[in-house]
């Protein structure tokens, strides 16, 4: 075990910084305080996680290139019985990575927040959520147990809902907090399940082999990938077992990366400051879930079953969100909504056992889709807080930098070669592809008598024309043709329809109070509406104005354009250290799949014989990984390459190479179709029901949320608690009374009803007791 | 010293009685009603002071495992004695009212304006009787500070409470009442049991269980006797709690009461109806227990998720903290009921995070009421931009019910669930493990609690401000910053470091949870699903 207690200053840099800011940041009142400390310990974070990472300075080996994880115990938090959770942090080469990508993007974009926000006017406040954002994050990264971990995964919900809701006066602010805590809260349920299933099935909650206080606590994972793969059946469901586990995870999963079911919340997210898109709903946050899953492969590979829904799940999440991409007009709907088209690609890796693929992809979005976001940051700021890309155009004039740098994430999102997006998301059709190989077939439901493995394929390659269609739209919309500045729109409501139908079906309750209470709050309002609104409704937030047909977007200061440089960068060359060998070999190098090697020991690998290990050294494991879905040995399908260079035969390397092809041409079929589309017409007109993102906001207020308002005011409150129980209360009470007319005229008449009740039961019992004991003293 | 720590149940029982004498002594003579707040005040805190003494000093355990155990003899005619003492049981609940009582008379500070005097005697006896209840080990005794809490609280709600006071506080007394002379019948009960089953009738609770634990009086599952005796004692500490359907009492009581009465209910009186079933119902009626525990599972998630729908539509912000509190109190009772360590350490801990959380929810609606004199929802709006520090607060608090890791609530529901969910309360069989399911849907409630408080809080607190009257508004003052502070640094401390408190109850939980799971010596054997924690 090693042990390095700088570990802790990751986490806790952040929450000092939080904590500095939201205590003193309101009166020293000075954006350069604030920022300064924002950023300084977030820089802190950053240096130490790659220090421990790498190995620099430190006594051990890197986390990413040692072969055991590096702890950190803090403290014993809870410990009742057999059950203990400690405050432990743990890097390992999963948890390496992240930390890595997390500080060093979260730096960038703190950066960045301090030319964006700047003129707010509580900046403090701004950086002491972002800041304890981090701390959340970071928590639930180097957490070395599945309670601390989700204590992070609950942190980063709160922060997210006091980010969303940053902008506290605007409606759809406030009700898209609500609904991303809510939602959130819907899968953490699912987490906490699992990880009480994972309690009663191992005795453990932590991830590492450890030693605390002379204790060892072994590894929950570890023992549940060794045990045999799981022989689920539905109706076994709620008797335990890993499969179980592993669909409750994802329940939580489902949650926090918005996957379908759960995936309204995030395109409504967008309400808050666009720095926060950036970090929380798009680099970091979101892809906790992606952690969470890869985190359990052990689990997830002994339960087909629920790796089968992952990839179902995530190939139909991607293709759903990516359509209603291609409608939005709001330029950070549309990177919201490909931000849950990626993250469906990502489970999908996850469902066909491409974890590192996965990973990969996380990192490598981390990188184009922070840049993106902040490339629109710094568009929105540019235009005085319009959003609407339908009152753009031509901004490349005026915004050159901002102009190559997005357009480098938008190379690297629609898959064209050297760029970081290309080699992820191949390596995840690759991998798709290679389930529905010959060997691995029998394993795999069919649908229709097609291969539901070749449904997900196809469906991935139709998502990366599609994700290449809506990019080039906003691309086109943004910065080229003629500026629209002063464009009137008939609609007038674009981007908020849904935010209105959710009013509707929360309002229910609103509207009933005021009518309730509706005299005094009238009085005395009216005549102070006026003032009140002028006083008031402008002193904050990123409020529209109208621009005119000449007006002059600026370009934005350093702190802005420096992270998007460096962004733009890393998502240009960031895709190099996971080259495929397949592809490396083409120009004569060898196996350069850094990122590969790095994290193929975490993931687990089925031995045949009587124990799991950690893929072990790449000469033995070689024989003994199996792939999950199949019986029969299957080398070189659990994901990783680790294995060595024989297990690419030239085979599948072929394969490899004509399907990058295919995706390759795919992607430039769909930058075509976009310029084609919309270069001439930027303003088409798009399908109605993909702009109302196909009603499903309508739809969930409809059937669930508007129903169990109603049942639970009508039929349970008014009518069971206060009409039932109460009524029987009353009643009775009542009915004695009318009987006993010594009660007449008393003016609480149902006192000594009751009383008489009371006495009577008593006399009951009493009277039975005196009778048992006299019968036995008789 | 040794005076104060041989006698310190019984000093803490009585110095709030001298205070309340004083008090009245203080209006009588002096007439003048300035000194009166100060006078308890000075007591509560004195008492809580004293109080700190249970955690520093245990003193000497007796075989029993209560420790500052003292037992005189009081009526010799019915061999009733004045028995208190402490386990780690009750130590917490005796800390919690002696710590919550002078924040509930700050809490009132400036509002009483109406017979101060009676107002401040009756927390005091109040304060008295409920650590009465806590620390008596003479069921009769017991019986007594029980219904003798009520009296108070009674005048509480029904002199000082809102609009509709006097229906709440009949409603209050009468269902409380109803339940506890049920369980006065039971106590009576027991005695003439004792009496036959040995020669001698008692009231104590500690020789009651050591005859029953020695074989010589026991209820064998499926008694009628041990059923009626079990329902009897269970139904006076299910209203208490409340648990559904025996609920309707407790909003109209939070509603109408003032806001001191409030927190001491949420805060106290409520862990009367839970601490009861854990001391006398588990240890008396183990096989009842265990026989009905599944009524009692259902009735508490029935408790957990109808709370929580409820208190989601109220118009009143009292009202949704007062339903809250049902769904809450279900996941108390659920805990106990699994008959785990986990389960059962989660529910002591949960009561005391209730006390905490929910005591300083009625705070914090109680000065907005005194600045507003309304709490109905959509008279707010927006106040986060005239009262940040409130906001703030209340978000914080609100946090904390919701059950955020690293705030108090959290510890509790979390070891509750995972005791439940490991329990073999319900049947397991191959297909369907029933405490999953159970566990399953009381989680259902920790998303429904952020429902509740979230859609609350957004109408209040966020938005524009849509009521002229709000503009005006101030934030708060140090007197009621100061007040909450110390249950804000509770609510962090217990939720960042609970092992002090579950370390000090653990040894009382777990001879609780063995006397509850074990099978009696002449029990007749029913139940060979009930194992004793087979699973740890």
């Amino acid at each position: 075990m090693t042990e390095n207690n700088f570990l802790s200053l990751i986490i806790f840099a952040p929450l000092v910084g939080a904590i500095i800011n939201g205590l003193f940041g309101k009166k020293a009142n000075s954006e350069l305080f604030s920022g300064v400390v924002a950023c300084t310990t977030i820089g802190v974070s950053t240096v130490v996680a790659f220090m421990i990472a790498f190995g620099i300075g430190t006594p051990h080996e890197g986390a990413l290139v040692g072969t055991r994880p590096v702890l950190d115990h803090i403290w014993t938090w809870i410990q009742v019985g057999d059950f203990r959770a400690d405050f432990g942090l743990g890097v390992d080469r999963l948890s390496g990575i992240y930390v890595c990508f997390v500080t060093f993007v979260g730096l960038l974009i703190h950066i960045f927040a301090t030319g964006y926000m700047h003129g707010d006017k509580s900046f403090y406040r701004f950086f002491a959520y972002l800041n304890l954002f981090m701390f959340s994050m970071l928590t639930l990264i180097l957490a070395d147990n599945f309670l601390l971990m989700f204590v992070g995964w609950e942190g980063v919900g709160l922060c997210s809902y006091l980010l969303i809701g940053y902008y506290i006066k605007r409606d759809e602010a406030r009700r898209a907090a609500k609904k991303a805590f809510v939602m959130n809260r819907i899968g953490d349920w699912g987490v906490l399940m699992g990880v009480f299933l994972i309690f009663s099935m191992t005795g453990s909650i932590s991830f590492y082999d450890k030693t605390v206080d002379g204790v060892n606590v072994p590894s929950a994972i570890n023992t549940l990938s060794a045990m045999a793969s799981d022989p689920f059946t539905w109706g076994a469901l709620f008797a335990g077992g890993m499969t179980s586990i592993a669909i409750l995870l994802f329940i939580g999963a489902t949650g926090k990366s918005a996957q379908i079911p759960l995936f309204t919340w995030l395109p409504d997210a967008m309400a808050g400051p666009t720095p926060v898109s950036a970090l929380i709903h798009a680099a970091t946050m979101v892809t906790a879930g992606v952690y969470l899953v890869v985190r359990c492969n052990g689990i997830y590979q002994n339960a087909p079953t629920a790796m089968f829904i992952v990839a179902i799940v995530g190939a139909a999440t991607a293709i759903f969100a990516a359509t209603i991409g291609l409608a939005q007009n709001d330029i950070k709907k549309v990177l919201a909504y490909s931000t849950v088209s990626q993250l469906g690609y990502m489970f999908l890796a996850c469902g066909v056992g491409a974890f590192v693929a996965a990973i990969f992809h996380v990192m490598t979005h981390a990188f184009f889709k922070a840049l993106l976001f902040l490339g629109s940051g710094s568009v929105i700021h540019g235009m005085h807080h319009e959003q609407d890309m339908r009152r753009m155009g031509n901004l490349k004039k005026f915004m050159p930098i901002t102009f190559v740098t997005m357009m480098a994430g938008w190379l690297a999102i629609c898959g064209i070669p050297i760029w970081a997006g290309f080699f992820s998301k191949d390596e995840i059709l690759y991998r798709t592809f290679h389930t529905i190989s010959p060997t691995n077939a029998a394993h795999t439901a069919t649908l229709l008598g097609i291969h539901v493995n070749t449904i997900l394929w196809v469906i991935g390659l139709i998502t990366a024309v599609l994700t290449a269609v809506y990019m080039t739209r906003m691309m086109w919309m943004t910065f080229f043709g003629a500026s629209r500045f002063d464009l009137a729109l008939p609609d007038g409501n674009h981007p908020h329809d849904a935010a209105h139908a959710e009013e509707n079906a929360f309002s229910h309750g609103d509207a009933h109070d005021a009518t309730t209470h509706h005299g005094h709050a009238h009085d005395d309002t009216h005549g102070h509406d006026a003032h009140l609104d002028a006083a008031h409704d402008d002193d904050d937030d990123e409020h529209h104005e109208h621009l005119t047909a000449d007006y002059k977007p600026h370009e934005s200061p350093w702190m802005m354009t420096v992270p998007l440089v460096v962004l733009a960068i890393l998502s240009t060359l960031g895709g190099l250290i996971g080259v495929p060998y397949a592809m490396s070999s083409i120009f004569g190098a060898g196996d350069v799949n850094v990122f590969e090697h790095t994290l193929a020991p975490v993931i687990y690998a089925k031995k045949e014989g009587d124990s799991h290990s950690l893929a072990a050294p790449h000469s033995d494991a070689k024989k003994e990984v199996k792939h999950f879905y199949a019986a029969a040995p299957a080398p070189n399908a659990t994901g990783d390459h680790a294995e060595g260079h024989a297990a690419h035969s030239p085979e599948e390397i072929r394969t490899e190479r004509i399907l990058a092809g295919l995706s390759v041409l795919l992607a430039l079929s769909g930058i075509g179709i976009g310029i084609a589309m919309f270069g001439k017409t930027p303003l088409r007109a798009m399908p109605k029901i993909l702009e109302n993102k196909w009603r499903i906001d309508e739809i969930y207020n409809g059937y669930i949320v508007d129903p169990l308002t109603r049942l639970s005011r009508n039929g349970l409150w008014k009518g069971f608690d206060v009409g039932f129980i109460d009524g029987i209360v009353n009643g009775v009470g009542h009915f004695v009374t009318a009987l006993g007319s010594a009660a007449r005229g008393v003016q609480v008449g149902f006192v000594r009803s009751y009383a008489a009740f009371i006495l009577f039961g008593a006399l009951v019992v009493i009277g039975y007791f005196i009778y048992y004991g006299l019968k036995l003293v008789g | 010293m040794d005076f104060i720590t041989e006698n310190l149940l019984t000093i803490l029982i009585l110095l709030p009685v001298v205070g309340a004498l004083l008090t009245l002594g203080h209006a009588l003579f002096w007439r003048q009603e300035g000194g009166l707040k100060w006078i308890t005040l000075g007591f509560t805190v004195l008492n809580f002071l004293l109080s700190l003494f249970l955690i520093l000093d245990k003193g000497a355990s007796t075989a029993s495992g209560f420790f500052f155990e003292k037992n005189v003899p009081w009526i010799r005619a019915i061999n009733t004695n004045y028995h208190v003492g402490v386990d780690g049981i009750s130590l917490w609940l005796v800390v919690l009212t002696t710590f919550i009582m002078p924040i509930a008379v700050l809490s009132t500070w400036h509002a009483i304006e109406k017979r101060p005097t009676a107002f401040y005697v009756f927390l005091l006896l109040l304060e008295s009787a409920m650590l009465g209840v806590f620390v008596s080990l003479d069921l009769l005794v017991f019986y007594l500070f029980f219904e003798a809490s009520l009296v108070p609280m009674f005048f509480l709600i029904g002199i000082w409470g809102g609009e509709n006071r006097v229906y709440a506080a009949v409603k209050f007394f009468i269902y409380t009442a109803l339940g506890s002379l049920l369980m006065l019948a039971a106590i009576i009960g027991l005695y003439y049991l004792h009496a036959t089953a040995t020669g001698v009738g008692t009231f104590d609770y500690v020789t009651l269980l050591n005859t029953m634990q020695a074989g010589a009086l026991n209820f064998p599952a499926g008694s009628l006797t041990g059923t009626l005796l079990f329902f009897a004692f269970a139904l006076a500490f299910a209203i208490k709690v409340p648990l559904f359907p025996f609920h309707t009492w407790l909003p109209d009581a939070h509603t109408e009461a003032p806001t001191a009465g409030s927190v001491v209910l949420a805060a106290v009186m409520l862990k009367m109806g839970t601490y009861g079933l854990m001391r006398f119902n588990f240890t008396l009626f183990p096989e009842a227990s265990r026989e009905f525990a599944y009524l009692f599972i259902i009735l508490a998630i029935i408790g957990i998720i109808y709370g929580a729908l409820v208190a989601m539509v109220q118009p009143d912000v009292k009202r949704l903290v007062a339903y809250s509190s049902v769904s809450h109190m279900g996941f108390v009772i659920l805990g106990m009921f699994s008959f785990t360590e986990l389960g059962m350490q989660g529910a002591l801990y949960q009561m005391l995070n209730h006390g905490v959380s929910t005591g300083a929810l009625f705070l914090l609606v109680g000065y907005i009421y005194e600045r507003r004199h309304t709490r109905a929802i959509s008279d707010f709006g927006g106040l986060s931009s005239v009262m940040p520090i409130y906001a703030t607060l209340f978000v914080f608090t609100s946090m904390s019910s919701i059950g955020l890791p690293f705030l108090n609530g959290f510890v509790g529901e979390f070891l509750i669930m995972l005791g439940m969910w490991n329990s073999s309360a319900l049947p397991i069989t191959s297909q369907v493990n029933w405490n999953y399911v159970a566990t399953m849907f009381a989680g259902t409630g920790v998303i429904f609690a952020a429902v509740y408080l979230l859609w609350m809080i957004q109408r209040v607190f966020f938005g524009k401000i849509t009521n002229q009257r709000n503009r005006d508004l101030t934030d708060l003052n140090w007197r009621e910053i100061g007040l909450i502070a110390p249950l804000l640094f509770l609510m962090v401390y217990m939720g960042v470091y609970p092992r002090p408190f579950l370390d000090a109850s653990k040894q009382s939980v777990l001879a609780v949870q063995q006397r509850v799971t074990e099978r009696q010596a002449g029990g007749t054997i029913e139940q060979a699903e009930i194992k004793s924690e087979a699973t740890h």
